[in-house]
């Protein structure tokens, strides 16, 4: 039963508990620049996060065992590992309690199940406070490539522009040929018609920036995006486009959109919010 | 007696005469400036390459994000280049980029690999045909590779990114330059090329433009992860005065470049056209402006 509890315990410090109707994003510091790309390498701080989860669940695995000497090790490396860290991040000192790290090893030491359980509750309440607070945004700062370097040629004006500024003359092109479309004006739903079909084109462009697999692209803008496209250049080239076969296409296209903007979307209005 | 005895004290030092001229920091993967030190104009003209300047490019660290983009990393400073295989990355002097021991020397054989066969002191050597092979490129040039394949050709990338010196020297150093009669060579600048006019054909049938590439045994313009591009500009004067100016912008990475005999259609806009002004530019990676490549004006016949 003992056992259990332990378990349970551990669960709760290394996942974050969102049972809340609101979720506030704090800027993390500039000090954690530091650690990950494209300042470092190595992802540090990360790294760290799963020696530490690592080693809460080398305590669990060897106490439920009876191996405490095992677990005396797993707790001395997450002790070292949690006093590492609560220095790499000046602002964030205060999440970490040195001295309880130094009582679950003491706890494990003593071999008493009991004393493991209570400090390894009370350690793991110091994750779960920083975790609560940071860990989302760490992940959708960090993890995520920035699209802040990511630049597109516009293929009608050939200039070259920055990710925001490429999809606003995109979805500028393809609200033009809805409202022309809707209008009955051809010759202004073509113009704008191909622009669009040019622009959306493109995009595969941006892809190669992060993405070396080919794989990625076809998922996204792939044989069938290009063969509505190229359906609806023909039918726009052709003079008066039929409407309602135009509007079929732009769904499928728009799939496409969606695709890329439930991934990538996110992640970059919060950069972008952060000013990062 | 004596002769006899020299002879047989020669021919029992034969078999360690091949490693009594080795360096040995030769077979250690030394940086390419230690090359230089014998193959002086090789590496004269490799300093001009885009191969030299894979890793330190401005272009390629940004892009790569001050070299943090890990899967961008190993063709650009690749431990061993092999056939068709993509190469891992180098642990030492990536500031080389793709450098002499990146291409020449082989972990398995610790010998210096080349299309020529020759009798080298300072370093074994082994001659390989593979260098004269298209594939040999393959491992990172993937994309244009596929390309090159699908063009059913028989010049290799080799033919005209490392054009013919005609016989020259292999080696510049004092005195051991008299140790090698000139061997056929080929340049080391590895030139990126420029497709001529003669290279892309132009026709204007009816409202259609249709521009074929059909001199450059790949795709125009062609890259594995690098961004170059071509314009189309095409002007249009109408019969009834008006005039209207189409652009097309063609890359690798949106998948439009001109591919190999394959012509690609430019539509222009309904009218009857009295004549169109054709000008294709082109901007490489790692340049900032564009190039023109052709300029032509086509006319419709009188009605």
């Amino acid at each position: 039963m003992k056992f259990k509890r332990v378990a349970v315990l551990l669960l709760f410090i290394t996942g974050v508990s969102l049972s809340t109707d609101r979720i506030v994003l704090k800027k993390p510091p500039r000090s954690l620049d530091r650690y990950y790309p494209p300042v470092s390498k190595k992802f540090e701080f990360l790294s760290n996060m799963h020696t530490m989860s690592t080693a809460f669940t080398g305590i669990r695995l060897n106490v439920n065992d009876g191996n405490w000497e095992k677990a005396l090790f797993w707790a001395k490396e997450l002790k070292k590992t949690y006093l590492k860290t609560s220095r790499m991040v000046p602002e964030w000192k205060d999440y970490f309690k040195p001295s309880l790290a130094e009582n679950l090893v003491k706890a494990v030491g003593s071999r008493n199940v009991d004393r493991v359980i209570d400090a390894t509750k009370k350690l793991g309440k110091t994750c779960a406070k920083c975790h609560q607070d940071n860990q989302m945004a760490v992940k959708l700062l960090y993890h995520f490539p920035s699209f802040e370097k990511v630049s597109i040629e516009d293929p009608v004006e050939f200039m070259e522009l920055k990710t925001g500024d490429y999809m606003k003359k995109l979805a500028d092109s393809l609200k033009a040929l809805k409202v022309y479309l809707i209008q009955g004006e051809s010759e202004k739903a073509q113009e704008s018609g191909l622009n669009f079909v040019e622009r959306a084109r493109q995009l595969r462009s941006m892809c190669s920036k992060c993405h070396t697999n080919k794989l990625s692209e076809e998922v996204i803008v792939g044989k069938d995006f290009e063969k509505s496209l190229s359906r609806m250049e023909e039918l726009l080239s052709a003079g008066k486009p039929k409407k309602d076969e135009v509007f079929k296409l732009l769904n499928s296209v728009g799939m496409s959109c969606a695709k890329c903007h439930n991934v990538h979307l996110v992640p970059a209005v919060v950069r972008e919010a952060f000013g990062k | 007696m004596i002769p006899l005895l020299l002879l047989a004290l020669f021919m029992a030092g034969c078999d360690k005469l091949g490693s009594v001229f080795v360096e040995e920091d030769l077979l250690q993967r030394p940086p390419a400036k230690r090359c230089s030190d014998c193959h002086t104009q090789i590496y004269r003209e490799w300093k001009e390459s885009r191969h030299f300047h894979a890793w330190i490019s401005k272009e390629f660290r940004l892009e790569s994000e001050n070299h943090t983009k890990t899967k961008c990393l190993s063709c650009h400073a690749p431990h061993q280049v092999d056939p068709g295989k993509k190469p891992v990355l180098r642990a030492e002097f990536r500031e080389d980029g793709v450098s002499c021991v990146a291409c020449h020397f082989k972990e398995e054989s610790r010998t210096m690999h080349g299309p020529l066969r020759v009798w080298s002191p300072p370093h074994p050597s082994r001659q390989d045909l593979s260098y004269t092979k298209s594939k040999f490129c393959a491992g990172c040039h993937q994309e244009t590779f596929r390309e090159w394949k699908l063009a059913k050709v028989d010049r290799s990338c080799q033919s005209c990114h490392m054009p013919s010196l005609g016989k020259r020297r292999l080696i510049q150093k004092f005195p051991f330059y008299f140790f090698h009669r000139p061997k056929p060579r080929n340049s080391h600048r590895f030139p990126s090329l420029r497709a001529m006019q003669e290279d892309i054909k132009v026709e204007l049938k009816g409202n259609k433009l249709m521009i074929t590439n059909v001199g450059v045994p790949h795709n125009l313009p062609t890259a594995d992860q690098g961004d170059p591009r071509l314009y189309l500009i095409a002007k249009v004067s109408y019969r009834d005065g008006r005039k209207r100016t189409v652009r097309k912008l063609l890359s690798a990475q949106s998948k439009t470049s001109l591919r190999y005999n394959v012509p690609y259609e430019l539509r222009l806009p309904a009218g009857e056209i009295r004549s169109v002004d054709l000008t294709v530019l082109r901007k490489l990676s790692w340049k900032k402006g564009k190039e023109t490549l052709l300029k032509l004006t086509l006319r419709t016949p009188s009605p």
